[in-house]
């Protein structure tokens, strides 16, 4: 009900939701056209849009516009210290438990939304744009959508986390983008220069690894990402439950 | 149960800053209880802990008997400092959103709106309003679903004077119907004229609380007047007359306060004239709630300096 006339709101989400598919779409187009093809007419990266590489592609495309839905999220949470709303949803008849509760489900469902619109974009390059080869099937690869539900969810929970500590909107957002920054420089030095590979399991970096980079394949060491996906499934669980305990004794214990 | 609010030894920080200290008090069922102070005193700190907006440093607090809850809130209509609703929405979808927290109150929308004469911006958008619209939206709100039990602090802010005989008005006619209610203010006159009961802090601290006949009991005074130079005369006549506890110059009048259950205005006036002075005023004063508040906090201040020296 809050935000069922709320303008912004849904213009913010048919911006994300239309990021998707034109992001990807704008990938396809340059690497379409700027990369020199074999002689089979194919791209020398091969189909990176096509099945089953449309899945890890897609999806890699899409973890680049995380920035919207937490601004979208950041907006929802922060308008509710700014106008004071969420003192008065306590005073009317709400727990504090309540609250958050909601505001995680809004985060829950816009995860899920954005891995849905994934989803459909993933299968229209797929069926659409390239035919499926042969002796494929659609959904193998599939576990990357799965990935980037599970990065989504993370990044979001940050953008809320973030939202409920700090409650401005405006700094919010300075401050999940500058940590987004922050977190790829730090281990960008510790990782790639000095080797400390715990780095890997930075809050950030650990579900960036799902989802490695698509078009350069050469570039990821195969076995050893296969072998460390349990880990980082668990790094990323391990990190969400850790932020919703912080918030959760942020906010069920202090003044509002 | 008699009452519909117990708090014991309140307390609250906010860093260094010591806003309520050990504050106990008990609102019976059916009374208009005031909370009274002046600003800063800590009216809405109390206020803002028993909503569960904020949380008490130490002690405790019981509604309707039972440990606090999110129940018991639904069950209250409360007006805490400012009204908080959401901007881009408009008036009715507000009060939506409250009856829907609130687990009723849908139907009662149309009729809390047009109590408070906003019926025919219900549409508008929550930011159009201005200030004292918005104050009537947030009393709107609180009446939601009837309850039983209302909390105001400081309806009035931002009202007309329409609006705050209005507001005044719908207190009476609530208390009229048996409900309870918790009104913090610092407008004393208008709390003097509904309440029944009286809680008075400064700085945190409690300096008295209860029926407000009993606050203000042994208030009333005499003024007194006289012919011109025969002033002093009075006084020191006055002073030696049993029962007075206090004899005060007062601009061209003489105030004497007496204890309890002694004065008597004809016996007054009959002992100063068989004692050689022709009364020309003669009045009997209701002490005010106003002037009793400034004894007290002026007693509260002269003993903290003393206690601080």
């Amino acid at each position: 009900m809050k935000v069922k006339n709320y303008r912004t709101f849904w213009i913010l989400l048919a911006i994300v939701i239309v990021s998707v598919p034109g992001l990807s779409y704008m990938i396809f187009n340059i690497m379409d056209n700027s990369f020199p093809k074999a002689k089979n007419g194919k791209s020398i990266l091969g189909s990176p849009f096509a099945f089953p590489d449309a899945w890890q592609s897609v999806s890699w495309n899409s973890t680049l516009l995380f920035i919207l839905p937490a601004i979208l999220i950041i907006t929802l949470t922060t308008n509710e210290f700014t106008y004071k709303t969420h003192r008065q949803n306590i005073i009317d008849g709400w727990s504090r438990k309540q609250f958050i509760g909601v505001k995680l489900v809004e985060v829950f469902l816009l995860s899920l939304l954005s891995t849905f619109v994934v989803l459909l974009t993933v299968l229209g390059f797929g069926y659409i744009a390239n035919k499926v080869p042969a002796g494929i099937s659609v959904w193998q690869g599939s576990r990357f959508l799965f990935f980037y539900f599970v990065q989504a969810l993370s990044y979001f929970t940050i953008a809320f986390l973030l939202s409920m500590l700090i409650k401005r909107s405006g700094l919010a957002i300075g401050a999940f983008l500058i940590y987004m920054l922050l977190e790829n420089v730090v281990v960008g030095i510790f990782h790639n220069i000095y080797h400390i590979n715990a780095m890997e399991y930075m809050p950030e970096e650990v579900t960036d690894r799902l989802i490695p980079f698509p078009y350069i394949k050469a570039l990821l060491d195969v076995g050893r990402w296969e072998h460390l996906i349990p880990g980082y499934l668990a790094g990323a669980a391990v990190y969400l439950f850790i932020y919703c305990l912080v918030m959760a004794r942020s906010f069920l214990r202090n003044d509002l | 149960m008699s009452n519909i609010l117990s708090i014991q030894s309140v307390t609250k920080f906010y860093g260094k800053i010591r806003a309520l200290n050990q504050v106990s008090f008990e609102v019976p069922a059916g009374s208009v209880f005031g909370v009274l102070g002046p600003n800063g005193s800590g009216k809405t700190t109390l206020l803002g802990i028993v909503m569960d907006v904020l949380k008490a440093s130490g002690g405790r607090y019981s509604w309707f008997g039972e440990p606090p809850s999110e129940k018991q809130r639904q069950k209250i209509g409360t007006l805490l400092e400012t009204p908080n609703f959401y901007h881009y929405l408009s008036g009715e979808r507000n009060l939506r959103i409250a009856a829907a927290i609130k687990g009723r109150g849908t139907e009662d929308i149309p009729r809390v709106l047009e109590m408070v004469k906003l019926t025919e911006r219900k549409d508008s958008k929550f930011s159009s309003y201005s200030l004292g619209m918005k104050q009537r939206l947030a009393i709107a709100s609180c009446m939601l679903g009837d309850p039983q039990v209302l909390v105001f602090d400081e309806p009035t802010n931002g009202l007309d004077p329409v609006g705050i005989a209005e507001t005044r008005e719908t207190i009476r006619q609530l208390a009229r119907e048996g409900k309870t209610i918790l009104l913090a203010s610092h407008l004393l006159d208008e709390v003097e004229k509904v309440c029944t009961h009286v809680a008075i802090l400064q700085r945190g601290q409690l300096l008295m609380a209860g029926d407000v006949n009993e606050v203000l009991m042994n208030e009333d005074f005499v003024e007194l007047g006289t012919g011109e130079g025969l002033q002093a005369k009075l006084q020191g006549l006055l002073a030696g007359l049993p029962g007075v506890r206090q004899v005060k110059p007062y601009d061209q009048h003489v105030q004497v306060f007496f204890e309890k259950g002694v004065m008597d205005t004809g016996e007054l006036n009959r002992y100063c004239f068989e004692n050689g002075i022709t009364l020309t005023y003669l009045q009997l004063r209701k002490r005010s709630l106003e002037s009793k508040f400034m004894e007290l906090t002026e007693e509260k201040n002269k003993s903290g300096a003393a206690v601080a020296r």
